[in-house]
């Protein structure tokens, strides 16, 4: 069914996806200091300016913390949604799934620059809390996605065994349940790391003094200079995305919950 | 119970900075329900351009993805599971790296010495560099680039569950390649297509870091003119009403499109 001719689509597919990232990494090794193609020469500097550039590391920091709790805390509050909405059904529930969907439909520069607005300018909140509340709900509903497709493949029969064996209802859900559901759990975990690691319109409006995102202050770093830099800097979050999604891939198969 | 906590998390902390950003919209600093944002944002030359500008990239996008995506989509899920599985975590890969480290590719391919410059001149073809970059054409590469993912991959989804059986079927009656595509490909995919369409489309019109690095200033899209509102000129209300039209697009196109899946099964 399939002809040669169409494979020739893979190629162009391909080409486009991942083409730019093979300029990246030719970019980030050059000597060049402006953004010159074909780079010339061979040179790791770029790679050390990195780990020399102070607001780098700072927001290295910020964006790790910022993504374990803002995911950690997404899942313990999304656990218990997911489980009531694939094991009960009450009244409410068609609401319930449109509001834990909603962080999705509406754009995140919207929902930072509302944030903003209403909690740090009108409400004095910090930055930081301001960052973390609002990577919290955007990540809800994949947390609340990825672990009910997960409850849904386990039966819920082998709950009610435990449960008519004598364990009471908690028991029977850390006992048994969540345990059939690390699979699951670990998927969504790893979705909304990357995802809130990642993140800048959220993140963009949110950003204050002292207080900024890695992939935001990349782009703050790109308005003042041209240099390769990024391209290292890029090169380097690429292979840490590679890994982690790689080995995540091969341990839970990633991409059915995408 | 068990959903409370994350609901009201949700509402307090979501539900209601937009409630108030409704209410930045209609009700200016100087008092009284009014809707002159929203007649000023449609007066004003500027934010209309930039409004049908943000609409129309977003159009060519999600066609460009479109037909970009088919006949790939199609070629993968014919493919052995294996290599399919690899093939298919490299459609994934892009999508979990940051929008930035992504965008600044096109700066080296569509810069003043970019690659394509560079060919260019030494090919003799152009006697200056062209300049690529703050073009449509510049947003419309990286938008491409960065929501190809969204397209591809409900559309693999929802050509898995199309037996080979039906296709030879097909065949077996007359109708060539073309014809199969178009007449059983195609129609029994059209859930993937609305669902990427969706992604794609909405993903365009909000995007913040492509038309902010390669658009810049000179070629505002709503997502970099209610940057620009809000931050360099310091003025809410006109920002408020940018980003309720923000959302009021996404969500008429998410309705739409839904409508249409539910009128098609």
């Amino acid at each position: 069914m399939v002809s040669r001719r169409m494979y020739i689509s893979l190629v162009i597919l391909y080409g486009f996806l991942l083409g730019p990232f093979l300029i990246i990494f030719m970019a980030s090794f050059g000597e060049n200091s402006t953004m010159a193609f074909p780079p010339r020469g061979f040179t790791l500097d770029w790679f050390a300016n990195v780990f020399e550039t102070s607001q780098f590391i700072d927001s290295f920091w910020i964006s790790l913390q910022l993504a374990l709790l803002s995911t950690i805390v997404s899942l313990v509050m999304g656990m218990p949604v997911a489980y009531a909405l694939t094991r009960f059904q009450f009244a409410w529930s068609g609401m319930v799934e449109t509001v834990f969907s909603a962080p999705i439909l509406v754009p995140g520069l919207v929902i930072g620059f509302a944030m903003l607005n209403f909690y740090v300018r009108l409400g004095d909140m910090h930055v930081m809390t301001g960052l973390f509340i609002g990577h919290t709900a955007i990540l809800f509903p994949y947390s609340v996605r990825v672990i009910s497709a997960s409850l849904r493949n386990l039966d819920p029969y082998v709950e009610d065994a435990a449960v008519s064996l004598g364990a009471n209802r908690l028991r029977g859900f850390v006992l048994v349940v969540l345990p059939n559901m690390q699979a699951g759990i670990a998927a969504a975990f790893v979705l909304g790391f990357i995802t809130s690691f990642n993140n800048v319109p959220v993140s963009l409006f949110l950003s204050g003094p002292g207080v900024t995102t890695l992939p935001v202050s990349m782009l703050s770093y790109m308005e003042y200079y041209f240099d390769p830099t990024i391209a290292a800097l890029s090169t380097l979050l690429v292979i840490f995305t590679i890994l982690l999604v790689q080995s995540a891939e091969r341990m839970l198969g990633l991409s059915q919950f995408v | 119970m068990l959903v409370s906590p994350a609901f009201i998390f949700v509402l307090v902390f979501f539900v209601l900075p937009l409630i108030f950003l409704l209410s930045q919209s209609v009700l200016p600093e100087e008092g009284g329900f009014t809707l002159t944002g929203y007649v000023d944002f449609f007066e004003s030359r500027v934010s209309r351009v930039v409004y049908l500008r943000t609409l129309k990239l977003g159009l060519i996008v999600t066609v460009i993805c479109v037909l970009m995506s088919y006949p790939a989509a199609f070629v993968l899920t014919r493919m052995p599971a294996r290599r399919r599985s690899f093939l298919m975590s490299l459609v994934i890969l892009p999508l979990m790296t940051n929008a930035v480290a992504r965008t600044y590719a096109w700066l080296i391919i569509l810069g003043q010495r970019g690659v394509i410059n560079q060919t260019l001149l030494s090919l003799e073809l152009v006697e200056r560099p062209v300049r690529f970059m703050y073009t449509e054409t510049a947003i419309v590469l990286g938008l491409t680039q960065l929501f190809l993912p969204l397209m591809v991959l409900p559309l693999v989804s929802a050509m898995e569950n199309i037996p080979d059986d039906v296709l030879e079927a097909a065949r077996n009656l007359g109708a060539d390649r073309l014809e199969t595509f178009l007449r059983i490909v195609v129609p029994l995919s059209s859930d993937g297509l609305v669902l990427g369409a969706t992604l794609v489309f909405t993903g365009s019109v909000t995007a913040f870091v492509t038309p902010a690095i390669l658009g810049g200033s000179r070629l505002l899209l709503m997502s970099t003119l209610l940057r620009q509102k809000s931050v360099t000129l310091f003025d809410q209300h006109a920002a408020a009403v940018i980003a309720m039209m923000m959302i009021i697009t996404t969500l008429a196109v998410n309705l739409l499109l839904r409508v249409l899946r539910v009128k098609q099964s």
